[in-house]
């Protein structure tokens, strides 16, 4: 009917929903695990709990919601239908199935050829590629070629690469050397992760921030500097040439994202709605959060230069600040941002005008999202000084502040998926009713 | 076709109708975040035709905007035809906002 507009190409919320009320639980399931492991996480990423948090986290929490979120957020970005949603409801069951799969093989430490992980990772890599096949489809038919539909493809290419090379890792763990694994994270942490979340925030922020006018070539640049400073990241460390080049790979990266977070910020400081509601609150926090995992992360890539003692502790807090920092606060806002509307519009889209009803903003208890987000903040704090001082006692404060977090955020999207129709009559403008119409 | 500052009565009123609808997202109403470009009333054919358009091209919440102010304006104009036609050009900017606008979005929620 009219162009431009993107409800008639939003996908039916029956495919959008499980997602979220999926996440909700795997974040509870993930911070109780927190309680189990209080003494592996400040020694490496690579122990059994760890692993399993970790895959927990990253499946069945973050890119559970990131794929929940992108079928909804194809029609805003690229202006099109969403290419499947067959294709989208079977990635869900199949991540849904995989990520349990995985999380117990990894905790009770079925590595290699066991059929419990072989069983999860391919439930996984399917689900991987049904996704891919939608977005790169709804990306070949869009006309909207903008610099963020571009972050957000090439984000789902690199994606494929992260998951083939994991299970390539867990099947063949001999002929893989360890850098290998080293490029399966970076890979899925700069370029899955990261480089969607420049795709869809570099649309999504100024539209909620109500910011225009911004100059985009910052995204061009950091789209060259990033794909760039990774794929010479990717070729040290398989090639193994050593220090130099991995730093000149790194600075090309941070050069890319300083590029992009100079963008957000004249989003932020050109924005009309100085007061924030509390999805852009966390949403803002996620972005601080994130300087932390550049910062980390940039110190990761000097490698032997930092003392061992400390090299293992940045590397562990530059995964987890991107984790269960940038990418959980992130979520925690942004889905206030999402699912309240997806919700309104399934229930109130035939009813405005016709009845007063409620706004996307009251579907949900404010007071629990307000305690959310200081008690994250909790969380996230002491799980970093716990790292940093290898304290278990500070892990284990953080566990219990990170599940009450997981329960509000939970009871909250549980209340707003099962939000009840409330209509009330409509109260219009008196003047009407007294007046009959003059000719003009 | 009349734009905003220079409506008659009718079309005054036909505005303040369109003032009641929501952008649900900042909870401002649409004729103070000045999207609505142009009301025209025409008695003899019976048609009210309102131009607008939307902050962001790929408002999620659009056609339901859209809709509402339809819906809204052809319950208090019964009998007329209500034409909304939404536009690109010219692009909405923030200096469309009205006061009373800016001061519902700094202040309002």
């Amino acid at each position: 009917m009219q162009a431009g507009l993107s409800t008639k190409n939003a996908p039916s919320p029956k495919v959008v929903l499980p997602f979220y009320a999926y996440g909700a639980l795997a974040f509870i399931v993930a911070a109780i695990m927190m309680f189990f492991t209080d003494i592996d996480i400040t020694t490496s990423f690579l122990t059994p709990k760890v692993l399993s948090i970790a895959h927990t986290l990253i499946l069945g929490w973050v890119t559970m919601l990131i794929f929940g979120a992108l079928y909804q957020l194809i029609p805003v970005v690229m202006e099109v239908k969403l290419y499947s949603e067959k294709l989208a409801m079977a990635s869900f069951i199949s991540l849904a199935l995989g990520t349990p799969f995985m999380a117990y093989s990894f905790w009770a430490n079925f590595i290699g050829d066991s059929p419990v992980m072989i069983i999860g990772g391919s439930l996984v890599i399917i689900s991987v590629i049904l996704f891919v096949i939608n977005v790169v489809g709804s990306g070949r038919k869009t006309e909207n070629k903008t610099i963020e539909n571009r972050f957000i493809i090439t984000s789902v290419v690199w994606l494929l690469l992260t998951v083939l090379l994991g299970i390539s890792i867990i099947l063949f763990p001999q002929i893989l050397s360890h850098g290998s694994f080293i490029i399966h994270v970076h890979i899925g942490i700069i370029g899955w992760f990261m480089m969607l979340v420049v795709g869809v925030s570099s649309t999504l922020m100024p539209m909620f921030f109500i910011a225009h006018q911004l100059n985009k070539k910052y995204l061009e640049r950091a789209y060259w500097a990033i794909n760039g400073g990774l794929l010479l990241l990717v070729i040290t460390m398989f090639f193994e040439l050593g220090i130099y080049v991995r730093i000149i790979a790194a600075i090309s990266i941070l050069i890319g994202f300083i590029m992009f977070f100079r963008y957000n910020f004249s989003a932020y400081k050109k924005r009309l709605r100085h007061n924030l509601d509390v999805g852009m609150k966390l949403s803002v926090l996620a972005f601080t959060l994130f300087l932390v995992t550049l910062i980390t992360g940039f110190l990761s890539a000097l490698g032997d230069i930092i003392p061992v003692e400390f090299s293992n502790r940045i590397n562990i807090i530059y995964g987890v600040s991107l984790i269960y920092g940038f990418l959980t606060a992130l979520i925690l806002g942004q889905m206030y941002k999402t699912l309240p509307f997806i919700v309104w519009l399934k229930l109130y889209q035939d009813k405005v005008g016709k009845f007063k009803t409620p706004l996307p903003a009251d579907m949900h208890s404010e007071e629990a999202a307000q305690a959310h987000y200081f008690f994250f903040i909790a969380a996230f704090t002491l799980l970093i000084g716990g790292i940093w001082f290898q304290e278990p006692i500070l892990i284990k404060a953080s566990a219990f502040f990170m599940f009450i977090t997981s329960l509000l955020y939970g009871y909250n999207t549980y209340k707003i998926l099962g939000h009840k129709q409330q209509l009330k009559p409509l109260a219009m403008p008196k003047m009407h009713k007294k007046k009959p119409i003059v000719k003009s | 076709m009349a734009k905003i500052d220079q409506l008659n009565e009718t079309e005054q009123e036909i505005l303040e109708v369109i003032k009641t609808v929501p952008d649900p997202e900042v909870n401002v109403n649409i004729v103070d975040l000045g999207l609505i470009y142009e009301v025209s009333h025409d008695e003899a054919n019976k048609i009210i035709k309102i131009v607008m358009t939307l902050s962001a091209r790929g408002c999620p919440v659009g056609d339901t905007i859209l809709q509402h102010v339809q819906t809204v304006v052809s319950n208090m104009f019964p009998g007329y035809y209500v034409d909304v036609e939404l536009v690109w050009e010219p692009q909405w900017t923030p200096a469309l906002i009205t006061e009373d606008g800016r001061a519902a979005l700094d202040g309002g929620f």
